[in-house]
C-alpha cells in the first residue's frame, strides 16, 4: 500500500484476488458478474423454450377442429409456456439483471451474500431443469399456471404432473427468496460512500421495493403450495370441500401471490426505463421524489387487489367494491411514473436510438393493457370477460409491455456493457418492427375473440362461431412476433461477434455502472468512489479512469482479501468494512443436497426427504467455517483518510439485518398459514360437527414457559457477549428449553386426532409443526453461537452469531405463542353458524 | 426513521384493508346483523384518524428529513386510497 501500482498494476493484484478461474473451477464462482450474467442467459434459454411452446399453441388454435396437440398435450404445453415464462423467465431475469448490475450502480465490489447468489443459481437451474424434463417426459404440469383445486388435487391429478410444478416452482423460488433478501440488504447497505437514499439511481430504488414486495409477496405461494403438496403426498385436507377445506383458500393464497407478482415484475422494468428514458432525452428524470412515492404506492397498492382475480367466485358486494376499488386506483401510481416519462422527453432534447424504439413500443403496448385493467377492474365488465381471450389479452399486453418491451430496451442499452461492444444496428430496425406488428396482430385480436365468447384454455373449437379468422391472424401474428424474437438473438450473438469496441460510457449516460471497464473486471471498482451528487446525474467517463487508478476508497489489494464498504443506511457515511466471502463448492453442494430433497418427495421416496433437508442443512452450517475473525482489529483504513470498524465488529452488519429480513419473509409465510386456518374456520363448508383438535393444556403450556425462556436466555447471552460463563450458561440452557419445547409440540402433535379426517385437525398439525420447527432452528442457532464462541470467533465485539441466535429465538418464542393460540382457537366450540 | 415515514401511511392503510376485510368477514359469518355496518365504519374512520395527521404538512420550523417530499405525498396518496377503497362499507350490501 505505501507504493501505489500502475492502474494496470491495480488491477493484475485485485483480479488475481476476485477472479474465477477457467475450467471446472467455474463451477465454484460466487462473483455476482458471472452469476447474473449465467442467470440471464438461463432465463433467455427459458424464454425461448416458452416462445416454442406458444408457437405450439397457436399452430393447435389457427384453424378449428384442429387435431393437432390433442387436448392432454395442449393442457401440458399451455401450462408450462405459463409456467415458464412467468417462474422460469420473467422473475429470474429481472433477478439475474439486478444481481449483474445493482453493485456496479452502486459503486460496491459484490452483493452482500455472493455465497448465496450462487447457491440461488444452482436451485433456479436444478428447478427450471425439473419442470422441462418432467414436459420432455410427457409429466408436464397440465392445470393452468395457477393450479387451481380441485382439478390439481389428488383425485382429479393422480400423476405426478401437479407434483412437478409444485416442487419445481417452490425449488426455484428459492432463488428468487434467497435474491430478494440480498438485493434488500445491499441496496441499504452497501452502497458507495456518499450516496445518501436520497441520491441512489431511481432503478435502485425500484429495486429496493421490487425485493421488499418479493420478501412479503413469496411466502403466501410457498405456503400454498407446500399446503397443496401435502394434501397430495400425506392426504392433509386443506383444500378439499368435502373434509373441512376449501378450494378458495388455494385461490387466496395464489392471488396473495400471483397479482403483486405482475407488479413484481413490471417495476424492475420501470426502473431500466427510469434510468434509459433521462440518458436519451438528455436531461435529469423529472419528478424524482414523485416517482419514489409512486413506486410506494404501487407496491402496497398491489397487495390490495388479489381478488379481483376471484371476481365471480361468489363474494359479498362489500368485499367487490374493495377489491374493485383498489384495482382501478392503482393506475393512478402508474399514471404518475408515465407521465414523468413523458415530461422527461416532452422536456428534453430526444435522440433516437434503437432502446427508445423498444421504450416507444413500451408506450403503445402497456398503456393499452393498462386500460384494459382498469375495465378489468369494474366487476360487472370482469364478470363478463372473466376466462375469456380478453384476459388473455389483457395480461399479454401487460407483462409483454410492462417486462418485454422494457427489457429489450434495458438489453439495446446494457449489452454493450457486457459485451463490450456496441451494437451493429443492421438487424435491430426490423426486428423491432417485426416484434411490435406481430405482437399487436396476435394479442389485439384476443380481444376481440374474447369479446366474442372464446373461453381460454380451450384446446379446439368448431367452426361456426365466428372466431377463426381472428384466431388464424392471431397465429400468424405470433409466427411474425417470433421472427422478431430470432433477429434480436441474431443480433445479440453479431454484436458479441463483430462489434465495435469501445473505451467506456458509449451513451452519455449518468450512472456509475458505465463507470467501470468494459466488460466488467472481477472486482467492479478498483476504487470506489466517493458520491456527492445525485448517482445519476454522474459522469463515469471522467470518474472511471480516476478510480481505475485506485483514486478512491479501498484503492488497493490488502492480505488477499475481497473488500468492500458498507455505509449507513440513509446517509451513506462509510461504516464497515466488508471482507466476502472467496468463491467456494460449497453452494453447488448444498443446491444439489436441497435438489436431493425436492426429488425424494417427487418420487415419493418419502424416508429419503428428511436425509436431504438434513444434509442441506449440515452444508449450510459448514458455510461460515472459516469465516470471521477470531481477534478484535478495530477501525481499518478504507482510504481517503478514513477508518471504520470490520462488519463482525459492528452491531448493525449486513448479516444481522438479512436474517431480520429473512424472519420478516418467514414471518409472512407464519401469517399465511394463521390466515388459512381463520379462514377455514370461517368460510369453509363442514366445520359445524367436526371434533375438535385435543390439545393437552399442560404440554402447551410447558412449550410457551420453554420457548419463551429459551428466548430469554439467548437474549440475556446476546447481552453479556464478554461474560464467558453467563454466555456459555445461556446459551445452552436456550438450546436445551427449545428442545424441549420441540419435543412438547411433537407430543402435542400426536394427540391432535387424525390430521387426514378433517381440515379442524391438520390445521393444528402443521401449525404445531412449523413451531417444532422453528424451535429446532432456534436451539441450533444457540449451538451455532456455542461453536463458534468456543472457537474464538465471538467476543464483546463480535457478537453477531449471538444476536443471531436471539433473533431466531425470540421468533420461534414468538410462534409457539402464536400457534398455540391458533390451536386453541380452533378448538373453541365457535364455528361459524 | 425517514424510511419509516415514507411507508407509514401505507402501512396503515394496509392494516385497515386487512381489518376491514376479516372483520367483515366475522360480521357475516356469525350473524353480526345491525352491528356490522356501524362497526366496519367505526375501523373506517379509525382507520382514517392517522392518514389525516399523516398527510399534513410539516409544522412550519419543524426538520425537514431527507425523504420529507416523498414520504409526505406517499401519506396523501394512502389516505386517498384509504378513503376511496375503504367508502363502500357505509353503503354497499355487506354479505351478498
Amino acid at each position: 500500500m505505501s507504493q501505489t501500482p500502475s492502474p494496470i498494476g491495480l488491477h493484475k493484484q485485485l483480479d488475481a484476488i476476485w477472479r474465477t478461474p477457467p475450467g471446472l473451477a467455474r463451477l465454484s464462482s460466487v462473483n455476482h458478474t458471472i452469476l447474473g450474467k449465467r442467470f440471464m442467459a438461463m432465463a433467455l434459454l427459458f424464454f425461448a423454450i416458452g416462445g416454442l411452446l406458444s408457437m405450439l399453441i397457436r399452430a393447435q388454435l389457427a384453424t378449428p377442429n384442429s387435431a393437432f396437440l390433442g387436448p392432454d398435450i395442449y393442457n401440458q404445453i399451455f401450462t408450462m409456456h405459463g409456467t415458464v415464462m412467468m417462474f422460469l423467465f420473467a422473475i429470474p431475469m429481472f433477478e439475474g439483471f439486478a444481481i449483474y448490475m445493482l453493485p456496479k450502480l452502486l459503486g460496491a465490489r459484490d452483493l452482500a451474500f455472493p455465497r448465496l447468489t450462487a447457491y440461488g443459481f444452482w436451485c433456479y437451474l436444478f428447478g427450471g431443469s425439473i419442470l422441462i424434463i418432467a414436459m420432455l417426459a410427457g409429466v408436464a404440469p397440465n392445470g393452468g399456471w395457477f393450479m387451481y383445486t380441485p382439478l390439481s388435487s389428488k383425485p382429479y391429478t393422480p400423476g405426478i404432473n401437479a407434483d412437478v410444478w409444485l416442487l419445481g416452482i417452490t425449488f426455484v423460488e428459492i432463488s428468487a427468496v434467497t435474491a430478494a433478501i440480498e438485493l434488500f440488504v445491499t441496496i441499504l447497505k452497501m452502497r458507495a460512500p456518499g450516496m445518501a437514499l436520497t441520491r441512489m439511481p431511481l432503478f435502485a430504488w425500484y429495486m429496493l421495493v421490487t425485493a421488499g414486495m418479493m420478501i412479503i409477496g413469496f411466502p403466501p405461494l410457498i405456503l400454498g403450495s407446500i399446503l397443496l403438496e401435502m394434501e397430495r403426498a400425506f392426504d392433509l385436507p386443506f383444500f378439499d370441500p368435502t373434509r373441512g377445506g376449501d378450494p378458495l383458500l388455494w385461490q387466496h393464497l395464489f392471488w396473495l401471490f400471483g397479482h403483486p407478482e405482475v407488479y413484481i415484475i413490471f417495476l424492475p422494468a420501470a426502473g431500466a426505463l427510469s434510468t434509459i428514458i433521462p440518458v436519451f432525452a438528455q436531461r435529469p428524470i423529472l419528478g424524482y421524489r414523485a416517482i419514489v412515492a409512486a413506486i410506494v404506492a404501487m407496491a402496497f397498492l398491489s397487495f390490495g387487489l388479489w381478488v379481483h382475480h376471484m371476481f365471480t367466485v361468489g363474494i359479498p358486494h362489500l368485499a367487490l367494491a374493495f377489491f374493485s376499488a383498489a384495482s382501478a386506483l392503482v393506475a393512478i401510481p402508474t399514471a404518475v411514473q408515465i407521465f414523468a416519462w413523458i415530461g422527461t422527453l416532452a422536456s428534453g432534447k430526444p435522440r433516437w436510438d434503437i432502446p427508445m424504439l423498444y421504450v416507444f413500443g413500451f408506450f403503445l403496448v402497456f398503456v393499452c393493457g393498462g386500460l384494459t385493467g382498469v375495465m378489468l377492474a369494474m366487476v360487472p365488465f370482469n364478470t363478463q370477460a372473466h376466462d375469456s381471450y380478453f384476459v388473455v389479452a389483457h395480461l399479454h399486453y401487460v407483462l409483454v409491455g410492462g417486462f418485454v418491451f422494457p427489457m429489450l430496451a434495458a438489453i439495446y442499452y446494457w449489452l454493450p456493457h457486457i459485451s463490450g461492444r456496441q451494437s451493429l444496428y443492421r438487424l435491430s430496425i426490423p426486428a423491432f418492427w417485426l416484434i411490435l406488428i406481430g405482437f399487436n396482430l396476435t394479442f389485439f385480436l384476443m380481444h376481440l375473440t374474447g369479446l366474442m365468447g372464446m373461453p381460454r384454455r380451450i384446446s379446439t373449437y368448431p367452426s361456426n362461431w365466428g372466431w377463426d379468422w381472428l384466431n388464424l391472424l392471431s397465429s400468424v401474428g405470433g409466427f411474425i412476433l417470433t421472427m422478431g424474437f430470432a433477429l434480436v438473438l441474431a443480433d445479440m450473438v453479431l454484436q458479441f461477434r463483430f462489434g465495435a469496441r469501445f473505451r467506456r460510457d458509449p451513451w452519455q449516460s449518468g450512472t456509475l455502472e458505465w463507470a467501470t471497464a468494459t466488460p466488467p473486471p472481477s472486482y467492479n471498482f478498483a476504487a470506489i468512489p466517493h458520491i456527492d451528487t445525485r448517482a445519476d446525474q454522474l459522469r463515469p467517463a471522467r470518474i472511471g479512469p480516476t478510480l481505475a487508478g485506485g483514486d478512491g476508497y479501498l484503492g488497493f489489494a490488502r492480505n488477499g482479501e475481497q473488500e468492500t464498504l458498507a455505509v449507513d443506511m440513509m446517509s451513506g457515511d462509510a461504516e464497515q468494512l466488508i471482507v466476502l466471502p472467496r468463491r467456494s463448492y460449497l453452494p453447488l453442494w448444498t443446491a444439489m443436497a436441497t435438489a436431493s430433497f425436492f426429488l425424494a418427495l417427487l418420487f415419493k421416496l418419502y424416508w429419503l426427504a428428511p436425509f436431504g433437508a438434513l444434509a442441506t442443512l449440515v452444508l449450510f452450517l459448514c458455510w461460515p467455517i472459516g469465516l470471521g475473525s477470531k481477534s478484535d482489529r478495530g477501525p481499518i483504513d478504507i482510504g481517503r483518510g478514513l477508518a471504520v470498524p470490520p462488519d463482525v465488529e459492528a452491531p448493525d452488519n449486513v448479516t444481522v439485518l438479512a436474517n431480520r429480513t429473512a424472519l420478516v419473509m418467514n414471518g409472512t409465510l407464519f401469517t399465511s398459514l394463521l390466515f388459512g386456518g381463520l379462514f377455514l374456520l370461517v368460510i369453509a363448508p363442514g366445520w359445524q360437527g367436526s371434533s375438535a383438535p385435543a390439545l393437552p393444556l399442560w404440554a402447551g403450556a410447558l412449550a410457551v414457559v420453554a420457548s419463551l425462556s429459551a428466548a430469554g436466555a439467548s437474549a440475556m447471552a446476546a447481552h453479556r457477549p464478554g461474560s464467558v460463563l453467563p454466555l456459555r450458561a445461556g446459551l445452552v440452557a436456550a438450546i436445551a428449553l427449545q428442545v424441549l419445547a420441540l419435543t412438547l409440540m411433537a407430543l402435542s402433535m400426536g394427540t391432535l386426532g387424525d390430521p387426514t379426517g378433517h381440515a379442524r385437525q391438520a390445521v393444528p398439525f402443521v401449525t404445531l409443526g412449523y413451531a417444532a420447527l422453528h424451535c429446532g432452528l432456534g436451539a441450533i442457532m444457540a449451538a451455532h453461537a456455542l461453536w463458534r464462541h468456543a472457537q474464538g470467533y465471538v467476543s464483546a465485539h463480535r457478537r453477531t452469531e449471538l444476536v443471531l441466535a436471539r433473533l431466531w429465538n425470540g421468533y420461534a418464542g414468538g410462534v409457539v405463542v402464536l400457534a398455540l393460540g391458533l390451536v386453541a382457537l380452533l378448538g373453541l366450540n365457535g364455528v361459524a353458524p | 426513521m425517514p424510511l419509516v415515514r415514507l411507508v407509514a401511511g401505507f402501512v396503515i392503510w394496509s392494516a385497515g384493508f386487512v381489518v376491514l376485510y376479516a372483520v367483515q368477514a366475522l360480521g357475516c359469518a356469525y350473524g353480526w346483523g345491525d352491528w356490522h355496518r356501524p362497526v366496519l365504519v367505526g375501523l373506517y374512520l379509525l382507520a382514517l384518524a392517522p392518514l389525516f395527521w399523516l398527510a399534513l404538512p410539516a409544522r412550519a420550523g419543524a426538520a425537514e428529513g431527507p425523504l420529507h417530499f416523498a414520504a409526505l405525498w406517499a401519506n396523501r396518496a394512502a389516505l386517498l386510497a384509504a378513503v376511496l377503497i375503504f367508502m363502500p362499507v357505509t353503503f354497499a350490501s355487506l354479505c351478498v
